[in-house]
């Protein structure tokens, strides 16, 4: 073979006999690398080669795979150079070849630069580039460490499968079966069915594992703890078994507080099915059901009732079905502007009341935080009158409502006349797009203790208050727009005017020049017919014939005169 | 005369895969009232025997295969673990040897030929990593083909180690027959083996010549619906073939095909493929 073409790497220039060099980019990494030795680290990587343990490999044998590898490459440096098209042209074991190709390439003596297949899935290939560098390549491509290649050359394990035990594969059917309601998901390490409250769904590997085999494998992942967190939302805290509470039940549990109050035992005894825990759960995720904890206590929990009101949606089949629909419409109304779907009936109370809960509550973004953020935006008599005006046309809907809000205010106005809250519901402010239509039907056919129908229109109201307090801020906002798009306008037109004055003025200068230049131009004119005349003059008496070649002065004359 | 490499032949070792991971090539062809099932695929000797049963269920399940099927499979899984077993306790040689292996099997619409060398003393190979290579540079999609490139060379490392068993033992005997010993120095190998002093002594080169350089590159065909379709057809009948020939217990009756071992019905593939494209 001719002699190669000798590289130069990036940190010096190596003398060379040949005339003409041909340039090859090499990592920086690999600068120790020299087409004449073989060097420590070849021997480092690659042991098999250079400790005489076998006839078929020794440092000789070593040079040739590599040189010629290197140079095949070289050929084509902008084309990634593959196994399989050097294997064919060498004789040897094909494993210990591919041990060398892959020391060479992982230090990037050959296929730098040259575009990487990432790993296909489905025959596409993404292709990425890795940057081509030409001077000062990055720290990052510090390729592999000797010691990496040289474990990954010994035998690679084959992806390493034998270090962690994978679970039985899940056949199809296990995967795809029918579900079996009630009967939890399958573990997917021992394939039993999990009973509630033990399965921890693994994020990693997306299969869930009961808590034994998540014990067992111990492999460090430490999912328990995002196991619990991440439990479908579909089951709440994922205790399937127990958890399937019907509308007769939930009723029953309704009762049981109203007649004992805070006593648990009592109540769970009044509901016969399910055990103290899971009823203090269930009043817990109903809406309002925390509020009723709260009223029963002497405390107000609206805000975490209407929170849990907005997350459990979907669960709560229960008894406060319209509230749950209304409000899931109704759902963040710092985005919707649309005015029409305002529902009836607010009370001052509950504005009040959430006002004074704003300097409390944190950043969980309730309805009923984003109503109290609103009024107060809004300006305090905006939002009263937006309460007004949602209670007046509640109470045409429904001549009870006042009875609910008379009770409320009283307690809201006994607890809170310490603050400075603002009262006057009496002023009439403007009320833009305060639409009162009915949204749902608002049937309260259902056996609904009374309590419930209070906070429910309480919180219609709260949310009719918000809209308003929305739209009148909105409004003030849109013209305060206008007003500025005006004056930006006018301050545009100003301008332009401005340009065109002066760009007049400009014109009639040059006019006036001109006009001076003309008048310039005729005297110079006059001035040299004079000249001319005088010198004809001269002429005529010094008796010089000249008539035959003067023809000029006569066009002149007559042009002047 | 240049002393021998210290290590040039390592001392007997009870018999085994000559690779990394202990995986025995296993194939499956079983046919009950007109339904064939074949398959080919490795087995991890370290399971326990009640996964075979366990296995059999899965496929049976999945594949939908009657039930019938599944002591079938689990029989015949049974039996060719216990061939290998039945290896297990000997000895075998662990000269440096570098062979041949040749590929020649199609995987749904994949055809692949080729032909490389494996160093079989080489107890850390890996059949599977050279299959993933491969796939990956000849940009093979169809994802069976790699797992049955693996195979295909598993079972000729597991021919070639059951043949070092039996040139082992009688190499043994050999030695015992004070028939002189038989020389542990490179020269003159046995089965086409490479003639390592040859090549990778001083005066050899293990740059191939380009004229040869054919020989030894993979080919990959892809075909087409209609020929897969020809090719199975052809298949099954072979098959059907095999099975009149093997029942006809006159032996006067020369049996049109040699008894399809494992590499062989690769051969025989390839003779009626070439049938097929004269």
């Amino acid at each position: 073979m001719a002699p190669p073409p000798h590289e130069e790497d990036d940190a010096e220039v190596s003398c060379s006999k040949l005339s003409d060099r041909e340039f090859y980019t090499i990592p920086a990494s690999s600068s120790w690398f020299q087409w004449d030795e073989i060097h420590e680290t070849e021997r480092r990587s690659i042991p098999e080669f250079f400790d005489g343990s076998s006839v078929s490999k020794n440092p000789r044998v070593y040079k040739e795979y590599r040189d010629f590898i290197i140079s095949k490459y070289r050929e084509e440096p902008s084309r990634r150079l593959t196994f399989t098209e050097v294997r064919k042209s060498l004789i040897g074991d094909v494993g210990a070849l591919h041990r060398v190709f892959l020391f060479l390439d992982g230090w990037g003596l050959i296929n730098f630069g040259v575009p990487a297949v990432e790993a296909r899935d489905d025959g596409c290939t993404a292709v990425t580039v890795s940057s081509v560098v030409e001077e000062g390549v990055p720290a990052g491509l510090r390729i592999v460490p000797a010691s990496a290649v040289a474990g990954g050359t010994q035998g690679s394990t084959a992806g390493g499968e034998s270090v962690f035990r994978l679970p039985p594969l899940t056949s199809y059917t296990d995967a795809f079966g029918d579900w079996v309601p009630g009967k939890g998901p399958v573990c997917g390490v021992c394939g039993n069915h999990c009973q509630h409250g033990q399965y921890e769904k693994t994020m990693q590997d997306g299969f869930f594992k009961c808590q034994k085999c998540s014990l067992d494998n111990g492999n460090g992942e430490g999912k328990s703890a995002d196991g619990s967190k991440t439990n479908d939302h579909m089951n709440g805290n994922g205790d399937i078994g127990t958890r399937s509470w019907t509308d007769a039940e939930t009723l029953l549990l309704l009762e049981a507080v109203m007649k004992h109050g805070d006593d648990w035992n009592l109540i769970a005894q009044h509901v016969r099915t399910k055990n103290k825990i899971d009823c203090i759960a269930r009043l817990v995720q109903l809406p309002f059901g925390e509020h009723i904890l709260g009223t029963i206590n002497g405390k107000c929990e609206i805000r975490n009732s209407s929170s849990q009101a907005a997350n459990i949606r979907t669960i709560h089949h229960g008894t406060i079905e319209n509230s749950q629909e209304i409000m899931s419409t109704e759902d963040k109304p710092d985005i919707q502007n649309d005015e029409e779907k305002v529902v009836e009936e607010s009370c001052a109370a509950p504005p009040l009341k959430k006002r004074r809960k704003q300097s409390i509550i944190d950043a969980t973004d309730s309805l009923m935080q984003k109503v109290a953020i609103l009024s107060t935006a809004a300006g305090p008599d905006v939002a009263a009158a937006a309460a007004d005006a949602a209670i007046s046309a509640l109470r045409k809907e429904n001549p009870d409502v006042m009875n609910f809000f008379a009770a409320d205010q009283h307690e809201a106005t006994g607890k809170f006349a310490s603050y400075e809250t603002q009262n006057e519901l009496g002023s009439e402010l403007v009320n833009e797009g305060q639409d009162v239509q009915k949204n749902k039907a608002a049937d309260t056919s259902e056996p609904v203790p009374e309590k419930f129908a209070a906070t429910a229109f309480r919180v219609r109201a709260a949310v009719a208050t918000a809209l308003g307090a929305i739209a009148a801020h909105a409004k003030l906002l849109a013209d305060q727009e206008e007003r500025e798009i005006e004056h930006l306008m006018a301050s545009i037109i100003d301008m332009q005017l401005k340009k065109i004055q002066h760009k007049m003025k400009h014109f009639e200068e040059l006019e006036s020049i001109m006009e001076k230049e003309y008048a310039n131009i005729q005297q110079q004119k006059e001035s040299i017919l004079e000249e001319w005349i005088t010198v004809l003059q001269e002429s005529v008496r010094a008796g010089i014939p000249r008539w035959r070649d003067h023809a000029i002065p006569w066009s002149l004359l007559n042009s002047v005169l | 005369m240049k002393s021998l490499p210290p290590s040039a032949s390592k001392g007997p070792v009870k018999f085994r895969m000559p690779t990394a991971e202990n995986l025995v090539p296993i194939r499956l062809d079983i046919e009950i009232d007109g339904q064939r099932f074949r398959d080919a695929f490795t087995w991890n000797l370290d399971d326990p025997d009640s996964e075979i049963a366990n296995f059999a269920r899965r496929t049976v399940k999945d594949l939908k295969l009657p039930p019938s099927f599944m002591t079938q499979i689990a029989q015949s899984l049974q039996t060719q673990l216990a061939e290998f077993r039945s290896f297990e306790g000997q000895e075998m040689q662990t000269k440096e040897k570098i062979v041949p292996l040749k590929l020649d099997l199609r995987v749904n619409n994949t055809v692949i030929r080729d032909q490389f060398l494996w160093d079989v003393s080489n107890f850390e190979s890996d059949p599977e990593e050279f299959a993933r290579t491969l796939c990956a540079d000849l940009d093979i999609i169809d994802p069976e083909v790699g797992p049955a490139i693996a195979v295909a060379i598993r079972e000729q490392l597991y021919e070639i180690a059951t043949q070092s068993v039996s040139s082992a033992r009688e190499s043994r005997l050999a030695k015992k027959g004070r028939r002189g010993v038989e020389s542990i120095s490179n020269n003159k190998v046995a089965n086409g083996a490479l003639d390592l002093m040859k090549v990778f002594g001083s005066k050899g080169t293990v740059l191939r010549k380009r004229k040869e350089w054919y020989l030894y590159e993979p080919i990959v065909d892809l075909l087409s619906n209609e020929e897969v379709e020809a090719l199975d057809a052809r298949e099954e009948r072979t098959a059907r073939l095999k099975k009149k020939l093997d029942d006809q217990d006159d032996s006067f009756h020369t049996p049109l095909l040699p008894l399809i071992g494992k590499q062989e019905h690769a051969k025989v593939l390839y003779d009626q493929r070439c049938l097929l494209y004269v």
